[in-house]
């Protein structure tokens, strides 16, 4: 696999996926619970790779880019294949500092990743519930927007992709009530943030989580979505055009 | 005023999407078509400048068919030149006397024209074009203009789309319209390197204000090409007979070595053509380029019956006004209401954008909500007129469109 590959892969698994962290403790009161009155944050470095870090205080988790000053625990990875591995179960983060709390990560940690993944594969639950279909929804059009970013960077076509969208803001929104994510297009650069932004450029609208979900999941036929209204596209949709040429390659880099 | 429901062509499109991929491919995808609800998917019959779809609504068609109709749906003169050839042969072992004819006229009728080849889509035009430059030159390169369409062909799609490669788009080189110097410093730099330039004689992209030449611009484009034995090659797929009937360039004042028709040459008969200068001729008679209904002879008559009937009826003229008054009209009503409406283009083929919001939403929001009324109008692609467009039909539109207007200010 060519070292791009990886480095994808790492950045997905860094900034898409562990993002999601942010909303699990939001909306699972259990994994709530097991960062209770926690106050830590964890430093994710890869060599020849990305930064990331996530904190855990107030009972609230924040998931960031690059270096956080002062980390509880550093966890540092020799590669980006080395941390692709361990999000795949088959390898282990070599700690820097913080061997005190090397029990939080086995064990709180260790539960809260379990419950993102039992989150990230309703293939594997039987009859979810609007609760489960809600939190799904929310993580896939999360790892969606933030995986953008990485492949548009370092994708050999979706580079060229990416210089083809004029800067701008594209909206993506499940109504009535959100999630949503936004992306902003610089020269080039996609960044995507959460939430709803003033003057959208471009707006895909999913009516509601069950239309989202099965949309997002490829469950339904997209061409029939968009055809009945289902899902709004408007605006210059030129921009989701070339997005949705990046977002056909996530699944090559998401396990 | 009453708005449509379209229910028909939403069952239709719900059988469609099980067994034909997307549903509805290619540029007649309903994607584009924004607010999708307001549109209609499917046309049932039309006749002159109107069709109505498959749930029995009426529209004044200013997409007309994205080109091809040009003198009417169902023009009785050109289905007759048709049915009269059909009647003897269409589809033969050999091609039919017609072809000779229809040639003939494209050489009487088109100024640069010194032989004319002919077959079924644009894009099978601009690609022999392209092989044709690089058989006369023996070069490589090609440039063509960003946001410049020129069919699906692989090389005329960027190598990030699916079913591209970089291998397609190799030796393709991408310039920009009404950047003179970018191409003369590039066909300096890449001396004997390049076999073609391939342009719309004026750029119409979608989503987008279209925009004229500058001053000189393809004068200079012209000698440019002489000087390096670059091929000039006009793409007048879409514009060609709607601005001249000599030919699009000849609007603009100037000579291209090969030209590539489609759209409008046979009132919606399936036909192209490719015209070119006789130093043009042994490189298109060495290339090697055929497909199995480009002799049918059917399309050949219409073709001959509706250049004809195009310069009987001044229809370029015809065009013109008509299109002057729909956006005089047009602009005048945006104004009334409050809003700025730009136009762009050529009259016989505008595009039309409200400008106070450059999102293109409030735009797509009235385009909708004329379709819906009866005057089907597209936001993201230049609209076409046709001879068969009358007073009163721009009459109706302007009264949709001040209806659509009002609407937007109820929303």
């Amino acid at each position: 696999m060519q070292m791009s590959y990886h480095l994808i892969k790492a950045g997905i698994n860094l900034y898409a996926i562990f993002k999601n962290l942010e909303d699990l403790i939001e909306h699972d009161e259990e994994c709530r619970n097991l960062i209770k009155d926690k106050k830590l944050s964890i430093q994710f470095s890869v060599k020849n790779g990305p930064r990331a870090w996530i904190r855990f205080e107030n009972n609230v988790c924040q998931v960031g880019q690059g270096k956080i000053k002062n980390p509880s625990v550093i966890l540092w990875f020799k590669s980006p294949e080395h941390l692709n591995k361990m999000f795949d179960g088959q390898a282990n983060p070599i700690p820097l500092k913080g061997f005190t709390k090397l029990g939080f990560l086995t064990k709180e940690f260790g539960q809260i990743t379990k419950k993102l993944e039992y989150y990230l594969k309703p293939e594997d639950v039987k009859n979810p519930t609007d609760a489960y279909l809600s939190i799904n929804t929310r993580f896939i059009l999360t790892i969606a927007a933030f995986a953008l970013s990485e492949i548009g960077k370092y994708d050999k076509e979706s580079k060229i992709t990416a210089s083809h969208i004029p800067n701008g803001k594209i909206q993506m929104r499940v109504l009535p009530n959100d999630p949503a994510v936004f992306l902003t297009i610089n020269n080039g650069i996609i960044s995507a943030e959460k939430g709803v932004t003033e003057k959208p450029d471009a707006v895909m609208e999913m009516k509601n989580i069950k239309t989202a979900n099965d949309f997002l999941n490829g469950k339904s036929n997209p061409f029939l979505a968009i055809a009945s209204g289902d899902v709004i596209i408007k605006g210059q949709t030129p921009m989701l055009d070339n997005l949705s040429l990046i977002l056909d390659k996530v699944n090559k880099y998401v396990s | 005023m009453k708005t449509y429901k379209y229910n028909k062509s939403q069952e239709l499109f719900k059988k469609a999407a099980e067994i034909i991929p997307c549903g509805i491919y290619g540029h007649f995808s309903p994607a584009p078509l924004i607010p999708v609800t307001d549109y209609p998917f499917y046309v049932d019959h039309a006749k002159g400048s109107r069709f109505w779809d498959v749930d029995g609504n009426e529209f004044i068609d200013y997409m007309c068919a994205y080109g091809p109709m040009v003198l009417g749906y169902n023009n009785d003169k050109i289905d007759a030149a048709a049915t009269a050839q059909r009647g003897k042969v269409n589809c033969g072992p050999a091609p039919a006397e017609v072809m000779i004819d229809l040639a003939q006229e494209f050489v009487e009728t088109v100024d640069i024209a010194d032989w004319a080849f002919f077959a079924k889509n644009g894009a099978d035009m601009t690609t022999f074009s392209l092989m044709v430059a690089r058989a006369h030159s023996g070069r490589d390169k090609i440039i063509r203009l960003k946001g410049g369409y020129h069919g699906t062909a692989p090389w005329s799609q960027s190598p990030d789309h699916h079913g591209i490669t970089f291998g397609d788009a190799k030796d393709i080189v991408i310039g920009e319209w009404n950047n003179y110097e970018a191409l003369e410093k590039y066909i300096h730099k890449h001396k004997g390197e390049v076999a073609g330039v391939i342009s719309t004689p004026y750029h119409h992209p979608t989503f987008a204000d279209n925009e004229l030449p500058a001053d000189g611009y393809w004068q200079k484009v012209e000698a440019l090409c002489k000087n390096e034995g670059v091929v000039l090659i006009i793409d007048a797929v879409r514009t060609g007979f709607r601005l001249d009937y000599g030919g699009s360039n000849e609007y603009f004042g100037f000579k291209p070595d090969l030209i590539a028709f489609c759209k409008a040459i046979a009132n919606g008969y399936p036909i192209s053509a490719l015209v070119g200068t006789n130093d043009m001729k042994n490189a298109a008679s060495n290339v090697f380029h055929t497909g199995s209904y480009w002799y049918s002879a059917e399309p050949m008559a219409a073709s001959l019956a509706t250049i004809r009937e195009l310069k009987a009826v001044n229809a370029v003229e015809k065009m013109y006004n008509i299109g002057v008054k729909l956006g005089d009209g047009l602009v005048d009503l945006a104004k009334d209401h409050g809003y700025n409406m730009k136009r762009s283009g050529h009259p016989a083929m505008p595009y039309f954008r409200i400008t106070d919001d450059p999102s293109l939403m409030l735009h797509q929001k009235w385009c909708g909500e004329c379709t819906k009324r009866g005057a089907y109008f597209t936001s993201h692609h230049n609209w076409f007129v046709s001879a068969a467009h009358t007073d009163e039909d721009i009459h109706e539109t302007l009264k949709i469109a001040d209806e659509a207007f009002k609407s937007l200010k109820e929303k």
